[in-house]
């Protein structure tokens, strides 16, 4: 399979304070990969250098073969880069169809929106009873699902969601990874970052474990998943 | 009475202009545009140029001045605030916004000269008598073309594409980039919006005010007690607070002497300020309880 995003030795810093010390990972077209890390590890710097928030210091990001290292977050959403952030992030003030429509905002085509739109109600019932609700009324869950619905408005290529199930119950969490998984085989790839790590390595292919600014691991989810050192920092007893 | 309720609504629009044009460029970048009162002379003193120096047609004038106000409004935005940097993050531009203001009023002081020139009315100063009372068109006209606007820019915030646009920026400018929104672009579709609101208050006020370098100096002011008053950004807010402070200085006057009218508006902003921080329309009674949408 092709390579559809590859980081080499990616360098992050907040002034003159290094967060990210050279970083390298790999995502292939259709996979899902899941980022682990604690507090401070720099996930989510990483995915904001990848969706164009924050500019690199020094490395390279090829998607699809070219550097998009420089680009503005606005032109790679059209490149089909979305990021579903920390903490969902809905519009408050905007009712759900706002939201979403907001999240078409890139797309020209009315019909493609009104398609994608309804496709979206069809996967996400919920969000159609609450259609003309504001966003800031809806429970954690549904918010997680209309941020995700947000992302899915312009068909992306790569999705990547920052800690997900970050303040949800057990089993609201649980359908946010059916559905991730459910995107598999369906062209999308996705780029799940996590700090509870359990489930997210139960779906995805591939797993990188990054420390303080240093990838300290790689490999299959059920290898990461066995090895010892992440059982103790990151998988807790389950 | 009707006279002066007359008066006082036009005056009312006019701040409410302001405070709309005030609360469009906040609304979007956190700023207190304080160069805002010098734009509306900026505007106001080509429209004059037009009309009373030239004798080109009054709309020739309107739009000269919206044109001249636009321009001068995105170098403001380059000049005094995107050099800066991250907006969010400093505070700098409340110098630059005053120095350039100083410098407009110096400049228009160079440029036209420190006369005071009278500015037509509209309509040739046609009025209509209602008992006693003789009312302007000119006030009549100024109320509505006020209220036409806000209604105008509430639907374009809450029915189109841009405005949908305009309230993402303004609730979580990280999150709009990443729906691929520029919030550049909508930044300065807000300063050019704000540029012809200024154009039209500039002209609508100038016959009162008469056309100078100094003739926003303290309406200016009343513009952002209104937008405070009000509640910043909030439209319908820049419209009670506009139109409450002019009526409230109308009909003061009729009690207390006219030297003390612009003390009255000040205490009242600063009375709002401490005790409805979010304007008059975050109080209780119009809420109904509820308080902010936004759930974290």
């Amino acid at each position: 399979m092709a390579r559809l995003l590859e980081v080499q030795d990616m360098r992050f810093a907040y002034g003159k304070t290094e967060v990210i010390h050279g970083i390298s990972f790999y995502i292939e077209e259709g996979e899902i990969v899941t980022l682990i890390g604690a507090n401070g590890a720099g996930k989510s710097t990483t995915l904001n250098a990848l969706s164009g928030l924050q500019r690199i210091a020094s490395g390279s990001i090829l998607y699809q073969g070219h550097d998009i290292s420089k680009e503005s977050p606005q032109s790679l959403v059209k490149k089909g880069i979305r990021l579903v952030p920390e903490g969902r992030q809905i519009f408050p003030a905007h009712t759900v169809e706002e939201n979403l429509l907001l999240g078409a905002y890139t797309e020209k085509s009315k019909d493609a929106i009104r398609d994608r739109m309804e496709s979206m109600f069809n996967q996400f019932p919920r969000l159609r009873e609450r259609r003309k609700q504001f966003g800031g009324t809806l429970s954690g869950g549904e918010q997680q699902m209309l941020a995700i619905a947000r992302a899915l408005m312009t068909e992306p290529t790569l999705l990547m969601l920052d800690e997900p199930s970050l303040g949800l119950a057990p089993i609201i969490v649980d359908e946010v990874m059916q559905l991730l998984a459910s995107f598999k085989g369906t062209g999308l790839t996705v780029l799940l970052v996590e700090q509870m790590a359990n489930q997210a390595l139960e779906i995805s292919d591939r797993a990188y474990v990054l420390e303080t600014g240093n990838m300290v691991m790689d490999g299959t989810s059920a290898e990461v998943a066995g090895d010892p050192r992440v059982i103790e920092a990151y998988l807790g007893n389950v | 009475m009707l006279q002066t309720l007359a008066f006082g609504l036009s005056i009312g629009a006019i701040y409410a202009l302001m405070a709309l044009a005030i609360g469009m460029i906040y609304s979007t970048t956190r700023i207190l545009n304080f160069c805002h009162a010098s734009i509306i002379m900026v505007g106001a003193m080509t429209a004059y140029w037009c009309i009373g120096v030239y004798h080109l047609p009054y709309w020739v004038g309107v739009l000269a001045a919206i044109i001249v106000n636009t321009i001068i409004n995105f170098i403001i935005y380059y000049t005094c605030l995107k050099g800066l940097g991250d907006l969010l993050s400093n505070v700098n531009w409340i110098i630059t916004l005053f120095g350039m203001s100083v410098v407009l009023n110096n400049v228009a002081r160079m440029v036209f000269g420190a006369n005071q020139n009278p500015f037509p009315y509209l309509f040739n100063g046609a009025s209509i008598t209602v008992g006693d009372a003789t009312v302007l068109w000119h006030e009549i006209f100024t109320i509505v073309f006020a209220v036409v606007i806000g209604v105008t820019y509430q639907q374009i915030c809450q029915k189109t594409k841009f405005g949908r646009a305009l309230r993402a920026v303004s609730f979580k400018p990280q999150t709009a980039k990443l729906m691929g929104i520029s919030s550049n672009l909508i930044i300065q579709l807000c300063f050019m919006l704000a540029a012809v609101v200024a154009a039209i208050g500039g002209v609508l006020i100038a016959p009162t005010t008469f056309a100078s370098f100094s003739m926003t100096t303290t309406i200016g002011l009343k513009g952002y007690a209104a937008a405070l008053i009000g509640g910043l950004g909030d439209t319908k807010g820049a419209f009670v607070g506009g139109f409450l402070l002019g009526l409230i200085e109308c009909i003061i006057t009729l009690f207390i002497p006219a030297g003390l009218k612009d003390a009255v508006s000040f205490v009242l902003m600063i009375l709002v300020i401490i005790f409805l921080p979010g304007g008059v329309l975050s109080a209780k009674i119009f809420t109904h309880g509820r308080s902010a949408t936004e759930k974290v």
